[in-house]
């Protein structure tokens, strides 16, 4: 017979390749629903995957740099603390170098101030090498050593660098750590090098008798006093506007953060909407089908014979 | 005439319709066979005529059976054989590479890679925790295991497949021999007999066999015997006649195939085993990949390493040992020594210099995290755009199958139609013997 029929096993053969295709859709779909994910390998959707990876790296990165801004900003609040402390200190010795500046104050007057104004200065030294909350210490730079030291004159030496090192808190963004001890606690004054510890220390030994005028020697010591003030809080602002920075630029993290989760899922995630739709409609399709083939194939001419 | 005559002719008759029955009831019971091209029984009027005393004279004798004919279509064989190479080639390629890109992705190369870039970020925060060196050396001795791993798994696809690709060539050689014993008897098969068509369809079932394995180029004779040559250059001869020639595939070291048949080196264009070769060649070049990152990964840490000083000051020591995927390890195992300070600095140093050096180096554009990346998406689009190359082709190789099918299947509807045409001329052919019979007993029983 050279004329073309309609061959059973032909018919068999389409009506399963149309099933399985249908079936075969339906499982993805039910994958796709089960996972809530839309791409399961990266051949799926290559470039989705590719941006998925991205924001993936993005997203570790993110979660680092969070945790590096609240570590920051721990140390940042700490050395705020710590400069606020120095800055009452000072307050406090300007108040007793004005006292001590009262020529009728006698020298048991001035000795009593003389010994609260070592104290401070002791306190003052404390407050120089006090560490943050991971036990490194405030002020000295990138080094872990202790900021100041004193030698056996009572003379105070810093011991770190001038650096203050940076911690990266954002794509590109990094915020510098602390600031160094001189910044903090030393100046020029009239040109010469001198420091909080050197102001209060010569106020202290002015006041114990170490000058032929005390009172004058106090009232000098006041402008000196004036200058590590002006220094210290020159460096508080400092520390406050870098952490105000942290702390917008964590508002910042957590803004990219939803962020990145909205483009995650817009890239990667099941529309679960879509999704059922599609695959009630997949599954329409194949019972149809399957009731078709079966109405179909009980069509034969057999039952005639 | 004689009432004798009607009796041969309805029996003729008879006999033929019985023996279509057969045919028919043949091609039911091979309705689902997909090798089995449907027959018809060809039939043709026997007259016997003779020329006496110049006088033509006939005799009606009914009807002769002829020989079996089978449906047949030489070019939509060939558009099957040829759409079913090039699917199969797409699917062995698919295969093998899909096996690839499971084992690059779930061997989590990127993310490892990610997680040390963090933990490295991490570290920056503060530097001498020695937590958190810790913490960065456990991520490089997992991120070193990680690159492996990922190097067994695609060692162990890559050696799957080499295995597999050798063993096909064992099927190439059972279809090549089956062809060959099949060439051997169609020489002897006579025209129209039944066992000649049942030889051609065992022809060009392992005709499909051998196509689905390598791309072949056919070509048959005057028996229907068929001479096979592989598609490719240059053509190397498989079967000529009764004799198979012996084809086998060698996997180099080097991860090429070399296809030969009897000694003489050629090649296939398609076929699942063309689809194999190129997959395996696409594997052993993303090992290399591979390779390639872990090395820069290692070069980088450890240059980093060497240009930076450890927690006590001294000079960083490598902090990975090896040179590719395989053997790669880390030999740094105190958190100590990793060099986060730039070169120089004193002990207990919190510079971070040299760690800022080292994240840049890492996440750079031509660095391992970029880098392998790049090779995920170049496998993952070659899978992607090849899966809709299959997907075409296996719509062009059904849509071949539907005409060879549409040629060649048995009809049930038709077959059905057949049987009660058939039963119904048997029956009528019995009816003229019966005719014949009274008619012969009319006229014994004159008087």
């Amino acid at each position: 017979m050279s004329s073309i029929s309609n061959s059973t096993s032909a018919f068999f053969e389409r009506t399963l390749g149309q099933m399985g295709g249908l079936r075969q859709s339906v499982e993805k779909l039910q994958a796709e629903i089960a996972t809530g994910e839309r791409i399961s390998r990266g051949s799926d959707d290559p470039i989705g995957a590719s941006r998925l990876r991205a924001l993936s790296r993005i997203e570790a990165r993110g979660r680092i740099e969070a945790e590096n801004a609240q570590r920051l900003g721990q140390d940042l609040s700490a050395a705020s603390k710590e400069i606020e402390s120095v800055s009452a200190i000072l307050q406090r010795v300007r108040e007793l170098a004005i006292a001590a500046g009262n020529d009728p104050l006698g020298e048991t007057g001035r000795e009593a101030i003389a010994l609260e104004v070592e104290q401070l200065g002791e306190e003052l030294f404390t407050r120089s090498n006090a560490r943050s909350l991971t036990g490194l210490p405030l002020f000295s730079g990138t080094l872990s050593d202790a900021a100041y030291a004193r030698d056996g004159a009572g003379n105070v030496t810093y011991q770190g660098n001038g650096q203050s090192g940076a911690v990266p808190v954002g794509p590109a963004t990094e915020v510098e750590r602390g600031l160094p001890g001189p910044q903090v606690f030393e100046f020029e004054m009239g040109g010469v090098p001198s420091s909080a510890f050197a102001v209060v220390s010569g106020l202290a030994a002015a006041l114990r008798g170490g000058v032929a005028d005390p009172a004058a020697a106090a009232r000098d010591a006041v402008g000196g006093i004036d200058i590590a003030i002006d220094t210290v809080n020159r460096s508080q602002t400092v520390i406050g506007t870098r952490l105000a920075w942290v702390e917008s630029i964590q508002i910042d993290q957590s803004d990219r953060e939803i962020d990145i989760a909205r483009q995650r899922s817009d890239i990667g995630d099941t529309d679960i909407a879509d999704a059922i739709v599609r695959l009630q409609q997949a599954m329409t399709a194949l019972e149809a089908t399957q009731a078709g083939f079966a109405r179909v194939s009980s069509l034969t001419l057999f039952d005639a014979i | 005439m004689m009432p004798t005559d009607i009796i041969t002719i309805g029996s003729s008759g008879a006999r033929a319709s019985r023996a279509s029955i057969e045919i028919t009831a043949q091609n039911i019971a091979n309705a689902s066979n997909p090798d089995y091209a449907r027959r018809r029984l060809n039939t043709g009027e026997l007259v016997g005529s003779a020329i006496i005393d110049f006088q033509v004279s006939s005799a009606f004798s009914g009807v002769r059976i002829g020989g079996v004919q089978r449906a047949d279509s030489e070019l939509f064989q060939l558009r099957v054989r040829d759409s079913g190479s090039d699917v199969a080639r797409a699917d062995g390629e698919l295969l093998g590479l899909t096996n690839a890109e499971t084992a690059l992705e779930q061997s989590r190369v990127y993310d490892r890679l990610v997680a040390f870039e963090a933990s490295l970020t991490l570290l920056e925060s503060d530097p001498t925790d020695p937590a958190l060196r810790t913490g960065t050396i456990e991520t490089a001795k997992q991120l070193a295991q990680t690159f492996r791993f990922a190097d067994d798994s695609m060692e162990s696809t890559r050696s799957s497949l080499a295995t597999e690709i050798e063993a096909r060539a064992f099927d190439v050689n059972a279809a090549a021999q089956e062809l060959a014993q099949v060439n051997r008897e169609l020489v002897s098969a006579r025209e129209g007999s039944g066992g000649r068509a049942a030889l051609l369809d065992a022809r060009d079932a392992a005709l499909r066999d051998l196509s689905q394995e390598i791309g072949i180029a056919v070509q048959f004779d005057e028996f229907g015997t068929a001479t096979v040559e592989v598609d490719g250059a240059p053509p190397l001869t498989l079967v000529d006649g009764a004799v198979a020639s012996t084809f086998a595939a060698t996997v180099n070291p080097d991860s090429t195939v070399t296809l030969s048949v009897d000694g003489s080196v050629g090649a296939a264009n398609t076929g699942a085993m063309a689809g194999r070769i190129s997959a395996l060649s696409q594997i052993a070049a993303l090992a290399d990949e591979l390779d390639a990152i872990a090395t820069s990964t290692i070069t980088r840490a450890n240059a980093a390493q060497a240009s930076g000083s450890a927690l006590d000051g001294s000079a960083g020591q490598p902090l990975f040992s090896g040179t590719q995927a395989g053997d790669m390890t880390v030999v740094l195992n105190d958190g100590a020594g990793l060099a986060v300070a730039i070169a120089g600095a004193p002990a207990g140093s919190r510079d971070t210099a040299n760690l800022g050096n080292f994240i840049a180096a890492i996440g750079a554009d031509d660095g391992p995290i970029a880098a392998t990346d790049r090779a995920l998406l170049s496998l993952s689009s070659r899978i992607s755009g090849l899966d809709i190359t299959r997907q075409g082709l296996s719509i062009i190789n059904d849509s071949a199958m539907a005409d060879l099918l549409a040629e060649t299947g048995v009809d049930l509807d038709a077959e059905a139609a057949d049987l009660i045409r058939l039963q119904q001329a048997f029956e009528a052919n019995s009816r003229v013997i019966q005719v014949a019979t009274s008619l012969f007993d009319t006229i014994l029983g004159l008087r």
